[in-house]
């Protein structure tokens, strides 16, 4: 309830500093409370404000932050001078500090320097094992240089130590996803629905992972996480009714196993909802998703 | 007879007022001091991975119904197989991590820190109000109170006769002690170094380690894990799927 409130009265904020009228300094402050990625608002407002020296007076040791802030925002714009010159100011502050290391090589990151990126992060592993932030940095350079056989090693290394990174299975999947490699992806959803039993998500993707698979066993179960996907999304989920209705026509296409009557009513009922919805929301397209499940019943 | 007793107001002076404002003072500097103290405690990568593998474990002993008994069981050997199954810990090993323990110097050294900034002070002002406050009545609360109380309000006075709206200063300081975690919250900001209980928590979970080998927590996990009857849950979902659809049909 509190944070409801708060985020209407951010948002009032930022019209305000979008006139440039707003408190920017309680701006930035909420900007980082919500983990909101504003990078040009942030780039622009906050460059203006570390630039007046009197403001920077205001915002006391705040303003350490708020340079990391903008020094990340700016990166993201690709302003990576104003980024550069943030972490130059950081650095003669914090000459050894981690946190300003990881700015460094994320600095390094943007500008495409992997190599240097890479030992940057390497060097902060050794001085502390045990910083996530490095590790998932080290997935995020193999992915950018679309190294997915190496990225799927990094994270084999992070998940071996950080094992309960729900995020970091979810990555995983998908990289394994788009290297075809679905029985392990298979795997990382399982991890997933374990995680969060509720989530229709990863029901979902589990179920599309089995279908795509293949085989009379991993379509059954395939079905039967589409229902339980179309179950925790109280059947509002349109990609599980049509996942159940390819799942139940290819089951019930595989010769000598009849006998998946109750099934077939799934079917029927997942594609007669589909028909509804379009009806109700997109009545002329309605011609065109009819003649698609009726070739699916066959 | 006991509300005619009439408290000298050289007593609110001398010791309310100062044992009061003692308090506050001692719990701002520990404060200070303990931010001073404070190293920066670099989490072992190998607890790190104890901890998690625990949570995952519990995770799957929770939810093991939501996944196909295959991919459960070759989970369950995963955590638990003899040869070098995540849960299993040699017996040897068991040993040896408990004595590796106590002979980490760091954990020595963070133990002393926080008795410096936590325990040092407390004995010191109980000792000090214990000294020279001990058998006043302090003040006197507006509102009368069952008997049940004065254990807590009248600790340091052995009398009976006494009405239990009394708090002699021994209480008062008690009452300071945990009842100025607000005030300081306020003064100090959120995070402040005062929060006993937080810290205790903290601590709690910490020194775990301490008391109770994880060796311990990862073999009670594993036996809970070879406990769990798995019973695939959707072939029931199929049915209640089923019937959302046709709810939202007939609708």
């Amino acid at each position: 309830m509190e944070s409801a409130a708060t985020r209407s009265h951010f948002e009032k904020l930022e019209s305000k500093v979008d006139e440039g009228v707003g408190n920017v300094i309680e701006w930035l402050a909420l900007v980082r409370r919500f983990k909101l990625r504003r990078s040009e608002k942030v780039t622009t407002h906050g460059c203006a404000l570390l630039r007046d020296s009197s403001l920077r007076r205001k915002l006391g040791s705040e303003v350490w932050t708020v340079y990391e802030q903008v020094a990340i925002a700016a990166m993201d714009c690709q302003c990576l001078d104003v980024s550069k010159m943030c972490i130059e100011v950081l650095i003669a502050k914090f000459p050894n500090s981690a946190r300003v290391g990881r700015l460094e090589g994320m600095l390094y990151e943007a500008k495409g320097q992997w190599q240097q990126a890479e030992t940057k992060y390497q060097t902060l592993l050794e001085l502390q094992p045990s910083d996530a932030f490095a590790y998932k940095r080290k997935v995020a350079i193999a992915k950018a240089q679309g190294n997915l056989g190496a990225a799927i090693e990094a994270l084999k290394q992070y998940l071996d130590t950080f094992m309960a990174d729900q995020e970091a299975w979810r990555e995983l999947a998908e990289i394994y996803i788009a290297l075809q490699k679905y029985s392990q992806a298979a795997f990382c959803y399982e991890e997933l629905i374990l995680m969060e039993t509720a989530n229709a998500t990863w029901h979902l993707m589990y179920a599309e992972v089995q279908y795509t698979l293949g085989g009379l066993e991993n379509l059954r179960i395939a079905r039967k996480y589409y229902a339980s996907a179309i179950k925790l999304s109280a059947g509002k989920n349109l990609r599980s009714l049509y996942g159940l209705c390819m799942c139940s026509a290819v089951l019930s296409q595989t010769k000598g196993r009849a006998k998946d009557e109750e099934g077939t009513e799934l079917q029927s009922l997942a594609s007669s909802v589909i028909m509804k919805k379009y009806k109700e929301k997109c009545p002329n397209k309605a011609r065109l998703v009819t003649s698609f499940l009726e070739k699916q019943k066959l | 007879m006991a509300n005619d007793l009439v408290l000298d107001t050289a007593i609110r002076d001398w010791v309310l007022v100062p044992l009061s404002l003692v308090m506050v003072l001692i719990g701002i500097l520990r404060h200070f001091v303990s931010k001073f103290l404070r190293s920066t405690n670099t989490p072992d990568l190998k607890a790190i991975k104890e901890s998690q593998l625990v949570v995952r474990a519990r995770y799957l002993r929770g939810a093991a119904n939501f996944i196909p008994e295959k991919a459960f069981k070759s989970r369950r050997h995963f955590y638990n197989n003899e040869e070098n199954g995540l849960l299993h810990v040699p017996k040897s090993q068991a040993q040896n991590m408990q004595a590796q323990m106590f002979s980490d110097p760091n954990m020595a050294m963070d133990m002393m820190k926080k008795n410096l900034s936590m325990i040092v002070p407390q004995t010191l002002t109980f000792a000090w109000v214990n000294f020279f406050f001990s058998g006043f009545v302090a003040a006197k609360i507006p509102f009368p109170l069952t008997q049940r109380f004065r254990p807590m309000l009248q600790n340091g006075i052995d009398l009976s006769s006494v009405d239990v709206s009394y708090v002699s200063s021994r209480s008062w300081y008690f009452l300071n002690l945990f009842g100025l975690r607000g005030f300081f919250s306020l003064i100090l900001g959120e995070e402040n170094a005062t929060d006993d209980t937080q810290k205790m928590m903290q601590m709690g979970g910490q020194m775990g380690g301490f008391g109770v080998d994880p060796s311990k927590t990862l073999s009670a996990e594993k036996d809970g894990l070879e406990l769990v009857q798995h019973s695939w849950a959707l072939p029931k979902l199929e049915e209640e799927a089923e019937s959302i659809l046709r709810d939202i049909l007939s609708t």
